[in-house]
């Protein structure tokens, strides 16, 4: 009796410490278990994106730089979406796009998070990932502690992202994106637009001891025929690079007009020179 | 190298070339500056501007009537340019100085900072 009641609450235990177990270790059924430190990648130090602000610089056709005039990238759009972005690479090639960011105060937002100059950071911990770039300054959250997105997420600048590790790379989707659905989100100066149905999933991993490199296949059914790759690097900043505030407000004296969508230069009245 | 007045003001056309400056311009595009022209200003140091997003010079820069007038000179992010090893300090104010910019297209006194080289000889920036 005693030795069955015994073996009894040894099973209820092992039954306990198993459930305690899967649970401490992140596992659930079909997804990839929370790593512990010791198997996440080093990341740490300063990074530089590589390439310019260009966002899809592999895709670019023509000669020149896509900021030239007359040149530009090529996202698989649609003939809708085709014709609103030959439309701002028309206002583009005149100096009158209009970039938000240069307002000050909005987020640049998911995929241009990746598309910043200035250092930035990866700080890597088992249950997220926080991309910290010093422009704007902007941040992205990625969770990877087993959680799934809302089924009722709300568009914002940068989404709702959450992944998972496979191996040394962090794999994550992201939804929850406004787009250009209000006008204040673009993928760079080119007049990359993207809609609120866009959607990514990002593989990201050092390739090297000093380059990470970030993949996104970015799909719009409302914007995009066809799935879009696009591959942005970072490499290694020297070592013990600081980063600072990027207090854009402080002096910006380069607001953008928004009637006529030209760049201003204030000078030093506070009173457009152009 | 060619010599022109502009404004009255001594200004050199130094060279004729593209000059590139996303990095520098990164808070905004840049579109308002002349990149095919370089051109040199001297004059005095009024303020150093090291603050966000961008960093600006300001030079007063004396007129052909011999009126100063103060020039705007963009520069890159203080983060940027801290990291490289400059300073609030690196302009002292009252300083004599010669400035090469990209300037406005419109011809205001306003320019993307290229280099310049104080009195005594230190040169800051590009200066080739």
């Amino acid at each position: 009796m005693k030795q069955g009641r015994l073996t009894k609450m040894n099973s209820r235990m092992a039954f306990v410490a198993g459930i305690g177990f899967l649970l401490l270790a992140g596992v659930t059924l079909g997804q990839s278990p929370v790593p512990t430190f010791d198997k996440l990648p080093d990341w740490s130090g300063a990074w530089s994106m590589m390439g310019g602000t260009v966002f899809d610089r592999a895709s670019q056709t023509g000669q020149g730089g896509a900021l030239a005039v007359g040149v530009r990238e090529h996202p698989p759009y649609n003939a809708e979406w085709e014709a609103k972005y030959q439309k701002n690479v028309a206002l583009k090639d005149q100096g009158r796009f209009p970039d938000v960011i240069t307002n000050c105060g909005v987020p640049a937002g998911f995929p241009r998070m990746f598309n910043l100059p200035d250092p930035y950071e990866f700080a890597v911990r088992p249950e997220a990932t926080w991309i910290l770039a010093e422009n704007g300054p902007n941040v992205m959250r990625i969770y990877t502690d087993g959680r799934k997105h809302l089924d009722d997420q709300w568009e914002t600048y940068t989404g709702d992202s959450v992944g998972h590790w496979e191996g040394d790379t962090l794999v994550f989707t992201t939804i929850g994106l406004k787009g250009s659905r209000d006008g204040d989100s673009i993928l760079d100066r080119t007049g990359l637009i993207l809609s609120d149905k866009a959607h990514a999933t990002t593989r990201m991993r050092k390739i090297s001891a000093t380059m990470i490199e970030v993949q996104m296949t970015i799909e719009d059914p409302k914007a995009l025929t066809k799935p879009w790759i696009v591959t942005k690097q970072f490499q290694k900043m020297k070592a013990e690079t600081r980063l600072y505030d990027y207090a854009c407000a402080e002096n910006n004296r380069n607001p953008v007009d928004e009637k006529s969508g030209q760049t201003l230069t204030l000078g030093p009245d506070g009173k457009p020179l152009n | 190298m060619k010599l022109i007045n502009k404004m009255g003001i001594a200004v050199v056309v130094v060279a004729s070339m593209a000059i590139t400056i996303p990095a520098a311009m990164a808070h905004h595009s840049g579109v308002e500056f002349d990149t095919t022209k370089i051109v040199e200003l001297n004059g005095t140091i009024k303020e150093f501007q090291f603050k966000n997003p961008h960093t600006w010079i300001q030079v007063m820069v004396p007129n052909p009537k011999g009126e100063p007038v103060e020039w705007s000179l963009e520069w890159g992010s203080p983060n940027a340019l801290g990291r490289d090893g400059y300073r609030p300090t690196t302009f002292p104010v009252g300083a004599k100085v010669t400035v090469r910019i990209n300037p406005m297209k419109n011809g205001s006194p306003a320019g993307a900072f290229i280099g310049a080289k104080l009195e005594g000889g230190k040169t800051i920036g590009t200066w080739n």
